[in-house]
């Protein structure tokens, strides 16, 4: 009476199998809504940069397509129950509005945006249309939330690098540039959060420390860029902070391209421009939660109730051709640190 | 099994036996599944729900476990930095060491090294800047102060930059100034651990801290809302430090679906590391195994049913086939044979059943033997007793026919005697030519008398053959009763004087009536009676009474004739009524006669339904008395005037012979009805179909076709009305009435045709009163008056009168058509009226009226209508004569055809 057969519980086993697929198959189904959804994104980056490719092979290296890629693995699978809708302000302010407005006739589920600019410029457009925010600074001083844990409102999101990061971005770029007298930050005040104050400040007060140097050098057009950069290529010793910008990132090609030929040592805080050959970058590593958030947001989370992410890894990349290039020895110090060394 | 030879004839109604079997096996064999599945179930359920729970405690205990091997992975890279010796590295050094952990450990933040005194050395930091030699005086932290050399740090869980879990973690290092290491750790890499913890298929497994904060969710962003799940009852009662129940704890999850939750502590830590498994999958092995039990336990059942099923009628069919065997046995099936074949005491029993009904069939076959054995015998007797009957039926038949064939015999020869003795009398009417001598005329005479008592002789056979064969029927009509009684006086009285007798006739006043009568049979009976008288008294005289008493609606005559003759002896009296007896065989000799006189008077008074009876005294005379009653006249109307008939029939007369057919047509104009001949049986089936006729009137014997088979082909005609049907014949035997009521024919009428039986015959109809029909105008002659004339006066004085007709009545139109020439009126007159009153005597009533009317209008007539009516006369009376020669001669010679 109490001992079973073991074909039994090899049957019971099959049955939990059974019904472990069977719920599987109930949240597919639960995932699979009849209604066609439709997920928006606004991306400061032109449609044909590489970081808006969105097909499987190079999905998971762009943050686009670690978005599709995510969804598929939630059971969202576009052009099957959801629809992508990419929209592009082209780093300018003109096209914003103009895009915004595009988007607002989509009548999206679901808002996806690309960086501190356009999350104002959408929510201003809309207070019920849930936004999640990609990368962000500073969302509470930005009053895009209330906290970050308990976001409240209709937007939720990720941060980006803290503002301290100023700071330790003097220090590794000083420790490849020993002799370093001076350190030029480069952003464009329009696309950087609060002007650039927001990591000049860090940045400042570590140089006071080491006895360098600040020398703000803002860029308002990409045509500046090369002028710019150019005026760090002369004597005292200069190296560069590249601070987080759409305009940056959108421009990534152009400033690399003017920091290799006016050999002036940049450091960047992500690892986009590493992949158009800068020398080293150091920012939060790329792992891409917004898909989970996307995914409950259609299945009706509130996206209030969701906390803002923070980064938990930060990687440091070092391209040592480059560094060779521009005659720099990296120490032991920084090369212990480096998550990646790039020859 | 147990099977009858002759199951199908035998249904096996699912008795009341059957039932109760079926019903207490089913609920045995359900009782006893249904206690042993549920029982199964029940332990099998809690078996497996404990066994869940033990499984899920161990994932529990194995979060825990790798939960703080985590832990305790960083705690130990700490403590290894913290005891590298000082000597081995400068700050630069350290700081070199701390970055390679933070490269081992992904979770460590920052890392700080103090001095013994607290005072930091250096700091390597993933967010900020890293710090040499910063000398910030740590002393007073806690991680400072919690770290000493036997233990390490554990810092409460807080939330950097207010969404991020951290916890820190210090360890001092050994020797004599020995530093500390303080670690931040992220906590959010447990999320990758927990992530990992698979619970069945959708469970989960999560971590809270000391203070009940969520620290690591496989959502992740629970965690970083900062939940505080210390409110929740089962969280509550693991900080409080009580055990998980051991089946698991029912409860809701975060998103409210109910799960089955455990927990176990991280030791060193005192995390609690919650398991929790949806119920639905939890327990859908127990459910399945529920629905299995269930399903065998269904299939046990029917198991049980289909057996019971089986039991049942094996326990059932023998009972039912002895039960229908003795039911058989009870209804008499003797035959039947019990096969059952169980083996058991129900076989014993079947086999007893047999062995009885062997018994009751031999004992029937014993009984029923017997009954056959009676049954002949009975049957014997029985066909003795109809054979007997046959040969008395046959006897009696052969009785009948002997007497039928008497009465045949009878009437023939005496038909036959009239035809020579008819004969004999003319040729003796011839002898007498005046040359006789007195001696030959009295011979003659002898002869003459001799031969008219040969006459009557036949007469009489003849008329007692009729009456013995009971085909006299009575022809009543209306008359006058004075005028009949006085008419037969006036005839015999000349023979009683002519033998010196009296002849006394006192007639009761009540006699002067008119009754409905036959007073052609009362005639002839008065007539007999009155001739006996005379001819039995030598002298003296003979006298008659009548008198008619009322008696209820009816007349009774009675008329007495007395003689004073010889008389009759006592013995006789009766006798003389019997045929062909007389008083005395010596009185025959003298006296002469058939001996059939009386037999006859009675025969027809009993026909009326009357009494003849005779007192007598041998020597001094008789009286004869009779009795009859009479109806009353419809009114008092005169003989022979006949009423009209109720309506006017058409008729058709079959008969070959043309004198019947002028005769019958003649009597049937009389009547009153229009007539059709057909002389033979085809044409009278042609003509019924082309006409339609009320009355067939059809002679039985034709040439081509019997009178009864053109019956029957007429019947078969389409005829709307269909005519009724009358055979007219002198065939009187019983024989050929047989044969007419065979063929459904029941109206006849004897011939010579009888002018009233036939209009009786034809109006003889519920609805329509007889009534006399008047003369026809175009009737030459009254046939009915001249029939009772006949009667009256017989035949041969029929004849003569005819004969005195013939020549009187040829010399008188001669002498008429001389008046007539000559323009005598008066003799015209006087002679028409001799001539009307000739013809009237024999029923020429045309003639008659004729001339009754001529002699009325003798005296105006003008010459030439004397002439015409003379011719007229003339012409008249030969039509009338021929008429009459047919008549008299048509019924001498129809009458014995």
């Amino acid at each position: 009476m109490t001992e079973r057969p073991s074909a039994l519980a090899l049957d019971r086993r099959g049955f939990i199998r059974l019904a472990g697929t069977t719920a599987a198959g109930w949240i597919a189904l639960g995932a699979t809504s009849d209604r066609m959804r439709v997920v928006a994104s606004l991306t400061a980056l032109p449609l044909d940069d590489e970081l808006t490719r969105r097909s499987m092979i190079d999905g998971p290296s762009s943050r686009l397509g670690g978005l599709i890629v995510g969804l598929r693995q939630r059971g969202w699978v576009e052009g099957v129950n959801f629809r992508f809708e990419l929209r592009s302000t082209f780093g300018g302010a003109d096209k914003l509005a103009t895009a915004v407005r595009e988007l607002m006739e989509l009548k999206p589920d679901v808002i996806v945006t690309g960086s501190t600019i356009d999350t104002a410029a959408v929510l201003a457009a809309t207070k019920t249309i849930p936004i999640v925010f990609a990368t962000a600074n500073d969302p509470v001083g930005n009053g895009f939330v209330e906290s970050l844990a308990h976001p409240g409102g209709n937007v939720t999101g990720f941060t980006n690098s803290t503002a301290e990061m100023g700071g330790k971005w003097l220090q590794l770029i000083r420790e490849a540039v020993p002799d370093l007298a001076r350190v030029g930050v480069l952003f464009n005040p329009a696309t950087t959060p609060r002007g650039g104050r927001f990591f000049l400040e860090s940045i400042e007060q570590e140089a006071a420390t080491a006895g360098v140097s600040v020398v703000p050098a803002p860029v308002n057009a990409p045509t500046e860029i090369d002028e710019t950069i150019g005026r760090f290529s002369e004597p005292p010793k200069a190296a560069m902070v590249a601070l987080v910008d759409s305009f940056l990132v959108v421009n990534r090609k152009a400033v690399v391209t003017a920091a290799a030929s006016h050999r002036v040592p940049t450091i960047y805080p992500f690892h986009y421009f590493m992949d158009v050959g800068g020398l080293m970058s150091y920012g939060p590593t790329l792992e891409v939660r917004s898909a989970d958030y996307v995914d409950l947001i259609l299945r009706g989370t509130k996206a209030g109730d969701l906390p803002v992410q923070s980064p938990r890894k930060y990687d440091l990349l070092i391209n040592r051709t480059v560094a060779r290039a521009l005659d720099l020895t990296i120490p032991f110090t920084l090369l212990a640190r480096a998550d990646e060394i790039r020859e | 099994m147990n099977e009858t030879v002759d199951q199908e004839h035998l249904p096996t109604p699912p008795g009341r036996l059957f039932r109760k079997y079926l019903y207490s096996i089913v609920a045995l064999a359900f009782a006893a599944l249904a206690i042993s599945t549920g029982f199964d179930v029940w332990f099998s359920y809690r078996e497996q729900k404990q066994l869940l729970a033990a499984t899920q405690r161990e994932q529990a205990a194995s979060a825990a476990i790798q939960i703080g091997q985590f832990i305790g992975q960083i705690e130990n890279q700490i403590k290894w930095l913290s005891r590298l010796p000082p000597e081995l590295s400068s700050n630069e050094d350290e700081r070199l060491n701390a970055i390679r952990l933070l490269r081992l450990s992904p979770a460590i933040a920052e890392i700080a090294e103090l001095d013994s005194q607290g005072r930091e050395q250096v700091r390597v930091s993933r967010r900020v800047a890293d710090r040499v030699g910063g000398k910030a005086d740590l002393s007073a932290t806690p991680a400072f102060r919690g770290a000493n050399e036997s233990r390490t740090y554990y810092g409460p869980v807080y939330f950097f930059s207010d969404t991020e879990p951290f916890m820190t973690i210090a360890a001092r290092g050994v020797g004599r100034d020995p530093s500390v290491i303080v670690a931040e750790v992220n906590l959010r890499f447990i999320w990758d651990l927990v992530a990992g913890i698979r619970v069945g298929n959708t469970g989960k497994a999560y971590v809270v801290d000391r203070m009940g904060v969520l620290i690591a969710h496989p959502d992740l962003w629970p965690a970083l809302r900062r939940s505080d799940l210390s409110g929740h009852a089962d969280v509550r009662a693991a900080l409080d430090g009580v055990g998980p129940p051991s089946n698991g704890l029912v409860k809701e999850d975060l998103s409210g679906q109910r799960v089955l939750s455990t927990y176990a502590t991280v030791p060193s830590l005192g995390w609690l590391v919650f398991v929790e498994l949806p119920l639905t999958e939890a327990y859908a092995p127990i459910y399945a195994s529920i629905g299995r039990s269930t399903f065998l336990l269904v299939v046990l059942l029917a198991i049980a049913v289909l057996v019971s099923l089986w039991l049942s009628r094996r326990m059932t069919v023998p009972i039912q086939i002895l039960t229908q065997g003795a039911r058989r046995i009870g209804s008499g099936d003797l035959g039947l044979r019990l096969a059952i074949k169980t083996g058991d005491e129900l076989e014993a029993l079947g086999d007893q059943f047999n062995r009885m009904a062997a018994h009751l069939r031999e004992s029937y076959a014993t009984l029923e033997r017997k009954v056959i054995e009676r049954t002949s015998e009975l049957e014997k007797t029985r066909d003795q007793a109809l054979a007997e009957h046959d040969a008395a039926e046959r006897a009696r038949s052969a009785a009948v026919a002997a007497n039928e064939t008497k009465s045949r015999f009878l009437a023939v020869v005496s038909h036959e005697l009239r035809t020579p003795l008819n004969g004999v009398m003319g040729v003796l009417q011839l002898l007498d030519d005046g040359g006789l001598g007195d001696a030959q005329r009295r011979h003659l005479a002898t002869a003459a008398a001799s031969g008219e008592t040969l006459i009557a002789l036949v007469d009489a056979i003849l008329e007692y053959a009729r009456l013995e064969a009971s085909v006299e029927a009575l022809e009543t009509r209306d008359f006058r009763l004075d005028q009949l009684i006085e008419t037969a006086a006036d005839l015999m009285r000349p023979q009683a004087f002519g033998k010196g007798l009296t002849f006394d006739l006192s007639c009761d006043t009540t006699v002067n009536t008119s009754v409905h009568g036959d007073p052609v049979r009362l005639n002839r009976i008065l007539l007999n009676l009155i001739g006996n008288a005379i001819k039995f008294t030598p002298r003296g005289g003979v006298g008659l009474n009548a008198a008619a008493g009322r008696h209820d609606d009816q007349i009774l005559l009675r008329i007495t004739v007395r003689d004073t003759g010889i008389g009759i002896a006592p013995d006789m009296h009766e006798r003389i009524f019997e045929d062909f007896v007389q008083a005395d065989d010596s009185i025959a000799r003298r006296f002469g006669g058939t001996g059939l006189g009386l037999a006859i008077a009675r025969r027809l008074t009993r026909l009326m339904r009357g009494e003849l009876t005779v007192e007598s005294t041998p020597g001094a005379g008789s009286a004869f008395t009779f009795e009859v009653p009479l109806g009353h006249a419809a009114s008092g109307t005169a003989q022979g005037a006949p009423s009209p008939p109720s309506r006017q029939c058409r008729v058709l007369l079959v008969d070959d012979d043309p004198v019947n057919c002028e005769v019958g047509e003649a009597i049937l104009n009389r009547l009153g009805h229009r007539c059709a001949i057909a002389t033979n049986g085809a044409a009278a089936v042609a003509l019924a179909g082309d006409q339609t006729f009320d009355v067939i009137l059809m002679d039985l014997h034709m040439p081509d076709m019997d009178g009864v088979e053109a019956a029957a082909r007429i019947r078969h005609l389409p005829l709307q009305p269909m005519p009724r049907i009358i055979v007219v014949t002198a065939d009187v035997s019983r024989g050929t009435r047989e044969r007419l009521a065979g063929a459904g024919i029941t109206k006849v009428v004897s011939k010579p045709i009888l002018i009233n039986a036939l209009r009786e015959a034809i109006e003889d109809e519920p609805e329509h009163a007889a009534t006399d029909a008047p003369l026809a105008t175009g009737a030459l002659i009254d046939q009915h008056f001249l029939d009772d004339q006949k009667e009256l006066l017989g035949a041969s004085q029929i004849a003569k009168l005819h004969d005195l007709l013939d020549q009187t009545g040829e010399k008188l139109i001669a002498d008429i058509t001389a008046a007539a020439a000559s323009g005598d009126h008066k003799q015209l007159a006087r002679l028409a009226h001799q001539l009307g009153s000739a013809a009237s005597a024999l029923g020429l009533v045309r003639l008659f009226e004729r001339c009754r009317d001529i002699e009325l209008a003798a005296p105006l007539m003008s010459p030439p209508e004397c002439q015409s009516a003379a011719r007229e006369l003339a012409a008249l009376r030969r039509a009338s004569m021929n008429s009459l020669n047919d008549l008299l001669h048509g019924t001498e010679q129809r009458s014995f055809s």
